[in-house]
């Protein structure tokens, strides 16, 4: 469809290794996610995994550019989410542009206080960024976010004519958080 | 372990039978007993051995003051107990030993929280259990949590209870337990199970009104209060809001995996003891095959037989159960017993026709409330994380599902949870079936509609797929037809004013109603023109789309509703300049439509005084687009000024397209090409070089169109009569 194209793609993973039994869903998430963007055939995407920012410094120069930022929050754990917002601080703001996008986890966990969900809706929102949810339990799940993620990651790379990152992240981005239980039909 | 179930249950969950007119079952032989009393001997022998039956007997005789700590009998007996709980699952006399044991605080209360936990019953649990549980809470000094533990136990196991005649008898005194504050949430809960029309008193609203003006607006409270206001609307003055907190917690985790585990194994063995006499032929034949929690409960009767047989208790009901037709159901009408699981009138087609006729609210309340509570706790929050993409999650919804085609709208219960999982979907997760609830939702308040559903909607819509969007463009279609047809048949022609949905009590008037559709068309006008841009204009989207268009631009003539919306250049123009015959043709169609519909809008304006006004601005849109596309495809006039797409006299010579104003006409449309060649080699076959343009004179001009209409566009046919 858009030929060979050696795009670089730059995915920043951020996730908090905490409780530990859940490291290991959530490294294979991680790692089942990169795998099958990597397959991606129309064009390259290259990914890149971190636990939290900034980056070393060491191959700064070499580093390729960035399409995407997607940080990965796992609302089971409270430091997953603490992390992310810590990480954000040394994210440049030009990022803020349509190249960051926040993706949650286990969102129907029944474990997961609401308060936290809250939390991270209103961290997208109030950076004006998209906040995909994603069932990382299941192989459909982690094909669903996939196709997602990339539908998402060829706007920010320029690849859809006439769409801009902005442009797609302003029409998606999260709003303030949903209040449905409020009694407020009548 | 099967034998002693089943020998049990006939005595305990003795149920209520069709044929049964006596309350003994009537011995036939003597023969016939005595083979019972031998095979009873023989049981009692085995058992006599069974380690199991010792721990049951260590329980059930052991001294009270017995200490606890260190007592090595003890700690052997209550493992022996918990694997086989955990394993197969208590009988109903294990239940009852059990429960006995642990409410009396014979060996004090460390074992009792213990055993508690391991209460799993394997097929049902005796009523007299749990009232002389119940008692003991009255009696003895139980800690706070053990007692919040009891009452949740009760509200897990409450629909394997076997009766519930006597619970309901000491409502008052289960009642007197919303005073304590720890207790109160799980107390209302258990009542809101057992209330019927006899328990709501004047007292007991009394009592939860103070409760609730020294708690605050407890959803606990304000769910029995409305339980309470259906039955009896004189006492509950109080203004209830129709949507509420979801407001019974989930509380059934301690158990309910090990139950799940329990009904798995157990599953032909339940089905077989607990024997209840279905009349609804393919419910039994499914109920066999699987046992799964997921599975709609069968329909059974909610009093046990004593109640039933004895003609002095004046109330002759008629349980559901016992009707098998839809005569008997006319006769009965007015003395129908609902069955205990209220989830069960969804298998069954009799019950769903009573629901339907009768409008029942106490019926469609405790109905919501069991639905909502299981699609939460199912799909929303699942406690350990695990998919519910399952065979049984699908199974359930596609239930749900027919069920609402059944009765032709969707349970408020539904909606409210779908609002909630839109909110947190992946877009993929069950997706046909979340997509057809959705398209059944009744109309949305307009103040609403935007945060509750577009929101969400935006945000996958723009993320997701080429095929979700086709999927969701097709869901809002049969939406918005749903409503229209909504709007057809209750639109009460007088005051214009609707009152749809009888069940969910949203009264709309027209004009709400106008406001709701108008935002729905301009949102997926939203979503269809950006959707077409990021997809560069699919023709499966396309498609789609204007099948939305096609229910948009007839809703005057076809359903009566005194609205017209045009589309929005992002729509009409890509699908001008589609490169797909099809498309073109369909947009062609539409545009007639909407000018037929347009035109008796108008004719109706001149010949009433009320009939209602249309927007200039629509008459203008309309007429724009007529003549873009007219003097687009008939007049070769493309990219003159005040066409919509303008472009610079340089840009275009630029271009080296030769008469590019010619260039999407007919004859030399990208979609139409094809077409125009083959009219040439049909009309002019000796001819050998192509001069497409001596189509464009008079004569073949006009067999080009007639040759265009016999290929099947009538859609082009209709908008430029051929001459």
């Amino acid at each position: 469809m858009y030929g060979v194209h050696n795009l670089m793609f730059f995915f920043v993973v951020v996730y908090h290794v905490f409780p530990p039994e859940l490291v290991e869903s959530d490294e294979e998430f991680q790692q089942s996610l990169a795998d099958a963007l990597v397959d991606e055939t129309d064009f390259t995407v290259n990914v890149r995994l971190a636990k939290s920012l900034p980056l070393p410094v060491e191959n700064e120069e070499s580093r390729p550019r960035i399409d995407l930022v997607v940080f990965i929050i796992n609302l089971t754990s409270e430091l997953s989410f603490q992390s992310t917002e810590a990480s954000l601080k040394y994210l440049d703001p030009g990022y803020f542009l349509g190249k960051v996008c926040f993706m949650a986890t286990n969102a129907r966990n029944a474990s997961v206080p609401t308060e936290r969900l809250d939390a991270v809706r209103k961290l997208a929102a109030s950076l004006h960024c998209p906040l995909l949810f994603a069932e990382d339990q299941t192989p459909d799940g982690v094909a669903n976010a996939t196709e997602r993620l990339l539908t998402i990651l060829k706007v920010a790379a320029g690849l859809v004519p006439m769409a801009t990152p902005l442009y797609l992240s302003n029409l998606t981005r999260c709003t303030v958080p949903l209040d449905i239980d409020q009694p407020s039909f009548d | 372990m099967a034998a002693n179930q089943s020998a049990s249950g006939s005595s305990d969950s003795e149920s209520p039978s069709l044929f049964d007119s006596s309350s003994q079952p009537a011995p036939n032989s003597r023969s016939f007993n005595r083979s019972v009393r031998v095979a009873e001997k023989e049981r009692r022998k085995n058992e006599a051995e069974d380690p199991f039956v010792l721990a049951l007997k260590f329980f059930s005789d052991v001294e009270a003051g017995t200490p606890a700590f260190g007592n090595d009998n003890l700690e052997r007996n209550l493992v022996l107990v918990e694997r086989v709980a955990y394993s197969k699952g208590l009988s109903p006399e294990a239940i009852s030993v059990m429960l006995e044991f642990a409410m009396s605080l014979r060996m004090g209360t460390s074992p009792c929280v213990r055993v508690l936990k391991c209460l799993v019953p394997a097929s049902v649990v005796p009523q007299e259990a749990v009232v002389r549980a119940m008692v003991w809470l009255g009696v003895c000094k139980i800690p706070a949590s053990t007692q919040v533990l009891f009452i949740k136990w009760v509200l897990t196991i409450f629909d394997m209870i076997d009766a519930k005649d006597q619970l309901r008898a000491i409502y008052g005194f289960i009642f007197s337990f919303v005073t304590e504050e720890y207790l109160c949430p799980f107390v209302c809960h258990l009542l809101y199970l057992l209330t019927r029309k006899e328990s709501v008193r004047h007292f007991r609203v009394q009592k939860l009104l103070e409760l609730q003006s020294k708690l605050g607006r407890q959803p606990f409270l304000l769910h029995l209060l409305s339980l309470y206001k259906v039955f009896c609307p004189e006492y509950v003055t109080l203004s209830i809001p129709s949507r509420m907190k979801s407001g019974f917690r989930n509380h059934n985790s301690p158990w309910k995996s090990a139950l799940i585990a329990v009904q798995r194994r157990n599953g032909s063995q339940i089905a077989s003891s607990a024997s209840l006499p279905s009349t609804i032929k393919d419910k039994t034949s499914s109920r066999k095959r699987k046992h799964y929690h997921l599975e709609l409960p069968v329909l059974c009767s909610q009093v046990n037989k004593q109640a039933q047989t004895e003609p002095s208790l004046g109330r002759k009901l008629v349980p559901l159960v016992q009707l098998s037709s839809f005569t008997q159901l006319l006769d009965h009408m007015h003395r129908i017993e609902l069955p205990a699981q209220m989830g069960s009138l969804l298998g069954s087609s009799l019950a769903l026709q009573y629901l339907d006729c009768v409008q029942d609210e106490f019926a469609l309340l405790r109905l919501n409330f069991w639905l909502g509570y299981a699609l939460h706790e199912e799909f929303l929050f699942c406690g350990d994380g695990r998919a519910s993409n399952s065979e049984e999650a699908l199974q359930f919804l596609d239930k749900l599902l027919s069920t609402q085609h059944f009765l032709q709208e969707s349970f408020s219960s539904t909606e409210v949870f779908l609002y909630k999982f839109l909110s947190v979907w992946d877009g993929s997760l069950l997706r046909p079936q979340i997509l057809s609830l959705l398209s059944n939702i009744p109309v949305v308040p307009s103040s609403q509609i935007g945060r509750l559903l577009f929101e969400p909607l935006m945000q996958l819509f723009f993320t997701s797929s080429l095929f979700f969007k086709c999927g969701l463009i097709e869901c809002l279609n049969s939406m918005l037809l749903k409503w229209l047809v909504w709007h057809s048949v209750y639109a009460l022609e007088d005051d214009l004013d609707i009152s749809l949905n009888s069940h969910t009590s949203v009264n709309m008037t027209l004009s709400g109603f106008k406001d709701s559709v108008m935002e729905l068309v301009h949102f997926v006008g939203r979503l269809a023109s950006v959707g077409l841009q990021l997809e560069g204009g699919h023709s499966l989207l396309l498609s789609f789309i204007l099948d939305f268009y096609e229910t948009v631009c007839d809703t005057f003539l076809k359903y009566g509703l005194p609205l017209i919306v045009m589309f929005p250049p992002g729509v009409f123009f890509p699908a001008l300049l589609s490169p797909d015959p099809v498309s073109v043709d369909r947009l062609a169609y539409i545009m007639y439509r909407y000018k037929v519909n347009l035109t008796s809008a108008k004719n109706q304006e001149k010949g009433t005084e009320q009939a209602f006004h249309i927007n200039r601005q629509t008459f203008r849109e309309f007429n724009h687009y007529l003549v873009v596309m007219v003097s687009c495809l008939w007049n070769s006039r493309m990219f003159h000024s005040g066409m919509g797409v303008e472009l610079g006299e340089e840009l275009l010579l630029k271009s080296n397209v030769p008469q590019y104003s010619k260039s999407f006409d007919l004859v030399h449309h990208p979609a139409f090409l094809s077409y125009a060649v083959d009219f040439h080699h049909k009309c002019w076959p000796e001819r050998k070089d192509l001069d497409l343009d001596s189509i464009k004179q008079s004569k073949p001009w006009s067999w080009y169109l007639e040759y265009l209409h016999n290929q099947g566009y009538d859609g082009l046919k209709q908008i430029v009569p051929a001459p």
